[in-house]
């Protein structure tokens, strides 16, 4: 399974409720084109870091997408956001990979008091021996 | 020429994201990027941070997303 995160900064000029309705749109293609909107955040107006077209704020919108085939839409998705001059920017993030690693390394602190118990007798033992010589 | 022994303790750097137990570095998460990003908003270089070649690598990714976004400068003027 994949995991996806599709964020974008919409034109604050366009209004809530025109955002509602993009972000609608884009849930449709994605759903139509077999993959699933887990959640989505709408962080509303913010400030950007630096001017965009001459506008100092966004409204930045956030998808998180999986698809169990590995198909999505998400090509068509962006290739749409290109064309609509009212998204600043976008960016679709491929996640399950980076996450699954992260989630791969966190056991390892669960594990570790393991292994150190089985370890420290064997280095306890070599300590020992020098110590004896 | 009485010269002072060089003995001076240098805290040892540590990366953040081993000890803080961080395995994903998220774009999103503007305040501890922000921690890496000083005054020009250049990317803090290992050497000063401390940071472990395997977290700065995708440190340094999710600044640039960051960047992309507009959520964090790529320069201060």
């Amino acid at each position: 399974m994949r995991t996806y995160e599709l964020m974008f900064v919409v034109d604050p000029r366009v209004s809530d409720e025109d955002v509602v309705t993009m972000t609608q749109e884009y849930k449709n293609m994605i759903s139509a084109g077999g993959s699933t909107v887990t959640a989505e955040e709408n962080w509303g107006r913010r400030k950007l870091a630096y001017t965009i077209d001459k506008l100092n704020e966004g409204k930045y919108v956030l998808f998180y997408v999986s698809s169990e085939t590995g198909k999505t839409a998400l090509p068509e998705v962006e290739h749409r956001m290109r064309q609509n001059d009212k998204i600043l920017r976008y960016l679709t993030v491929r996640t399950d990979e980076d996450l699954k690693r992260a989630a791969r390394r966190q056991p390892a602190p669960g594990t570790a008091p393991a292994s150190p118990s089985e370890e420290p007798p064997v280095g306890a033992d070599i300590g020992s021996d020098e110590e004896e010589v | 020429m009485g010269r002072a022994k060089k003995v001076f303790f240098r805290r040892r750097k540590v990366c953040k994201f081993c000890a803080d137990k961080i395995d994903y570095i998220d774009y999103k998460d503007i305040k501890l990027l922000q921690q890496f990003i000083p005054e020009r908003s250049k990317i803090l270089p290992r050497r000063i941070s401390g940071t472990c070649a395997n977290h700065q690598r995708p440190l340094q990714q999710a600044i640039k997303r960051a960047r992309h976004l507009a959520l964090i400068p790529f320069t201060t003027d």
